[in-house]
């Protein structure tokens, strides 16, 4: 592949990636949001694994899989899986409203390229872009928690701004080291995994959302 | 054999550690340097069938205790012979080992020197007493303890000296760290081990606490070292700060400072120690006391004159000033406290700070004085060797005095003094043997205590004499605090040793004590055998001081300029010109002594005529009973009247009087004094710390979302300040 496919193709994803969160920021409903972030984590992998092939780095084809396998497939289905467990169809609760977060968002995107071009370009990015929209995507992840009362959306805003890190450090630094990207993988299933317990868990003993949790202050 | 280049931290940590050879991972011991190499290797396997054999408890925790006490006991002998063969080996022995790679990014490594071996000596010696007492103690202290406890004391003992002996003999900041760190956890895990109650939790709690700080300051000491140095080992650290501006060096030298003050129980930052030592078993208590808190003195030892030091040139003043006086503040103020406490482990706790002051008044006198020309130099060299002499002194006479507390707290288990009494002759040797810590730690000859508090004073008036101005005086004064420390400590055990063992039993527990076991007077008795020996023939140890003043110093060593001739003359050459006039021999002074004594016994009984007749006491026609006993807080009263101003005593008196003032049916008296540094500066923190949690408590909304928004404008802001200060 010559450099300039692998810049459009980037690019391309970049505004894929970005167009995906747009979605996750303003869903509806539970399932749409949960289906964007694991399309999201698609072309994520999608992304290592052109990366891969130009650069000839054996641990991005590693990584690729394991984003493919761990956070397009598994993750979804456990968010899935809860949902479905609370029998719930309409689980999102705004703080704002969804026109307000989007005007958020879009604010961010741009802070976030003229930060990037503050910065001046980054040596060994692939293309011009990564950084902003990587910067993008994990501030408007945050942005998804932020604007949102229930755990579980909350929790696609966190898998969301864990993608856009990964985004960053994929394309900025043309793969760190495997164990680090390994590690950080590891992290969002354990997140995962002790938040969906935490809901469940609340749900079931005491029959309030987490959300309810601000009750409790002293 | 890797040429002990540490691996920079960076992005190329990863291939290192991936292609380090087998040979790099576990290292093997130079050849020809075997016999010294193995022993550290030694000592590590002691320790860990130590810790391994905390498993045993499944099946026995008698056994348990044993195995572990046995496996700590071979470690201390190993240590033992590590050390003196480095002390004996000439000077300039070091001993290097590589450790296993254990993290990708640095290399860690032992190494052995002077000052090390020296420390390793003080641990290992104090370490064997331990380990003999230790078994019988725990048996007899606390029978009924389940095997899970027995298991994690014996686990956490070994864990604790083997920290504590390779903190020393850490070659690079990690090591350092990590061994640190363990020593912390390991005495916390042995604090709160020895009894289920509320207290023992919260001692152990403010311990971690304060410990925990101290390691913060450290952490950062080390690390801007490493950061700069671009590795762990000492030797990058020492290359790293030859290119630091003054103010850079002496910050990180006050953040060191600070970090190891916290352990030593540096006043103010002593609240932990009265609390935690105590708490814990009686021969941990010891190894606390006289050891631990002497890695603290090896911590500041090892910055001050080694990482730190500038290429040439003195130190800067600011430091060896501060450690002098806050050495002597600690000195008088632990001593003062001490007197007050009528729980006799905390009164030990307590001259612990004190006897840390002593030994900082030499160090912070070498600080000033290293590098002066002419004699200062030399009387530098006598004040370290002072502070270094203290150093094993008062292991040997605090472990003894603890191991000594111990063995009356198994039989009684009373730590109170006031209700015990009369002991000397249920326990004729736990009370000799106590007697003879006591006497060493009242600085009183023959004992080891006055040989180095004596060659303090030396170094002091020397010094007082060669240092112009106001600053002579501050020596001077120190010199004066020095004395009347010796006095109070000698009252303070004049107190604690009659009220505990003279005069008659106050409870029944007090009276139907019996001798501790062999093994624990075994115990005891090697601790008492090395403060005599010390004492009687400081010769010996001077020579054995000589490898790591001479490594600190760069100078002369400790015994040209103390003059030591053999076990017989002990004196500080502070002129060039003669030593005659200080000179003091301490064998003779014990031969004396004997003589005197014997001298006065003969014509005390020797030449009565008329036979001695037993009578009773008189007592004013009643017949005596125990309350006619002097108490301690009668016998304290005086000087908590002197020195009330420090005390801020507080006296209860109540009387239940039959209806009219003139006959008292019973009076109850309840008196306490505070500690100033507790009251001004900790209480004072924690008003104004809960305040301010009560403030952002009432603003906190307790919303997930709302905390997510706070950080998601925090990052915005940040980058964007980023953004303002990269353009």
């Amino acid at each position: 592949m010559s450099a300039e496919t692998v810049h459009t193709i980037i690019d391309d994803l970049g505004a894929l990636l970005l167009f995906t969160m747009i979605l996750i920021v303003a869903a509806g409903q539970i399932y749409r949001a949960i289906y964007a972030v694991a399309a999201q984590s698609l072309f994520i992998a999608v992304a290592g694994a052109v990366l891969a092939t130009a650069t000839g780095n054996v641990d991005l084809w590693v990584i690729a899989g394991i984003t493919l396998i761990v956070k397009a497939m598994v993750l979804p289905w456990v968010l899935h899986h809860v949902v479905q467990r609370m029998n719930i169809r309409r689980e999102v609760e705004p703080v704002i409203p969804v026109g307000a977060t989007l005007a958020l968002a879009v604010l961010i995107v741009v802070v976030s390229f003229q930060l990037s071009a503050s910065l001046g370009s980054v040596r060994q990015a692939i293309t011009g872009n990564a950084l902003p929209v990587g910067i993008a995507l994990t501030l408007t992840g945050v942005l998804a928690m932020a604007t949102q009362k229930t755990a579980l959306t909350q929790m696609v805003g966190l898998f969301a701004s864990e993608n856009g890190i990964f985004f960053t450090a994929m394309s900025v630094t043309q793969g760190m080291p495997l164990i680090i990207e390994i590690g950080v993988i590891l992290d969002v299933i354990l997140a995962a995994l002790v938040m969906a317990i935490m809901v469940l868990r609340v749900r079931s003993t005491v029959d309030a959302d987490i959300a309810d949790l601000d009750r409790l202050r002293g | 054999m890797y040429d002990g280049r540490a691996v920079g931290v960076g992005p190329r940590w990863l291939p290192v550690a991936l292609t380090a050879r087998r040979s790099e991972v576990w290292p093997r011991p130079k050849r020809g340097n075997v016999g010294v190499d193995s022993g550290l290797s030694l000592i590590a396997a002691c320790y860990g069938v130590g810790m391994l054999s905390s498993l045993l408890a499944r099946w026995s925790g008698r056994l348990a205790i044993g195995v572990g006490h046995l496996a700590a006991l071979a470690g201390a002998a190993a240590g033992l012979g590590v050390s003196l063969v480095i002390l004996l080996g000439g000077p300039g022995r070091t001993l290097t080992q590589p450790l296993p790679i254990l993290f990708p990014f640095a290399r860690l490594s032992l190494s052995v020197d002077g000052l090390s071996a020296y420390f390793l000596l003080v641990i290992s010696l104090v370490a064997v007493a331990a380990a003999i007492y230790g078994p019988a103690y725990l048996r007899a202290h606390s029978p009924e303890a389940g095997r899970a406890r027995q298991a994690a004391q014996v686990f956490a003992l070994n864990m604790f000296l083997g920290c504590m002996t390779f903190l020393c003999c850490a070659g690079d900041a990690l090591t350092f760290l990590l061994c640190w760190e363990g020593m912390t956890l390991s005495s916390y895990v042995l604090v709160v081990s020895d009894d289920r109650d509320g207290e023992n939790a919260r001692a152990g709690l403010l311990y971690m606490v304060m410990a925990h700080g101290g390691t913060a300051l450290l952490l950062v000491a080390f690390l801007a070292l490493t950061e700069r140095g671009g590795a762990f080992d000492f030797a990058a650290l020492r290359a790293a700060a030859d290119h630091l501006d003054s103010t850079t060096r002496t910050t990180l030298f006050f953040l060191a400072l600070g970090g190891f003050a916290t352990k030593a129980g540096v006043v103010p930052l002593h609240v932990w120690l009265p609390r935690a030592h105590p708490a814990a078993p009686s021969h941990v208590s010891a190894l606390m006391s006289g050891v631990m808190l002497k890695v603290a003195i090896y911590g500041i030892l090892r910055f001050a004159f080694d990482l730190l030091a500038p290429v040439d040139g003195p130190l800067p003043p600011s430091w060896g000033w501060t450690v002098l006086v806050v050495g002597t503040i600690s000195a008088v103020l632990g001593v003062l406290y001490a007197l007050q406490q009528h729980d006799l482990k905390r009164l030990l706790a307590f001259h612990s700070v004190e006897n840390i002051g002593i030994i900082l008044i030499g160090v912070g006198l070498a600080m000033i004085l290293w590098r002066q020309d002419g004699v200062s130099g030399a009387l530098a060299t006598v004040a370290l060797t002072a502070a270094l002499l203290h150093t094993v002194n008062h292991a040997a006479f605090k472990g003894l005095l603890f191991l000594g507390a111990g063995s009356v707290l198994c039989r009684t288990h009373i730590r109170n003094i006031e209700e015990l009494g009369g002991l000397a002759r249920r326990m004729p040797w736990t009370a000799g043997l106590f007697l003879l810590g006591a006497v060493a730690i009242s600085a009183l000859p023959p004992l080891n205590g006055f040989v180095s508090e004596w060659l303090t004073f030396q170094a002091l008036l020397g010094g007082g004499s060669r240092v112009h101005g106001p600053a002579g005086l501050v020596i001077v004064f120190s010199a004066a605090m020095l004395a009347l420390t010796g006095g109070l400590a000698a009252a303070c055990f004049a107190k604690a040793f009659g009220v505990t063992f003279l005069g008659r039993p106050r409870t029944a527990q007090a009276e139907h004590a019996t001798e501790a076991p062999p093994s624990m007077i075994a115990g005891m008795v090697w601790l008492a055998l090395l403060c005599v020996a010390l004492g009687v023939a400081p010769g010996y140890a001077i020579r054995l001081l000589d490898a790591p003043t001479a490594m600190l110093l760069h100078g002369p060593a400790a015994s040209a300029v103390v003059t030591a001739r053999g076990p017989l003359v002990l004196s500080a050459a502070l002129t060039p010109s003669g030593t005659d006039a200080t000179a003091i021999s301490m064998t003779m002074m014990a031969a004396l002594l004997i003589a005197l004594t014997a001298m006065a016994w003969i014509l005390r009984h020797g030449l009565r005529r008329s036979p001695a007749r037993a009578a009773p006491t008189w007592t004013c026609g009643m017949s005596p009973t125990t309350r006619f006993d002097y108490t301690a807080t009668a016998f304290a009263k005086p000087l908590r009247l002197v020195f009330a101003a420090l005390y801020h005593p507080r006296r209860e008196v109540t009387r239940e009087t039959a209806g009219t003032p003139y006959v008292v049916q019973r009076i109850h008296y309840a008196g306490e004094i505070v500690d100033l540094a507790e009251t001004q500066i900790y209480h004072r923190v924690e008003r104004e710390i809960s305040a301010l949690s009560r403030t952002i408590r009432a603003r906190s909304t307790g919303r997930i979302y709302g905390y997510i928004g706070f950080v998601l404008g925090t990052l915005i802001v940040a980058l964007l300040l980023i953004g303002v200060i990269y353009r």
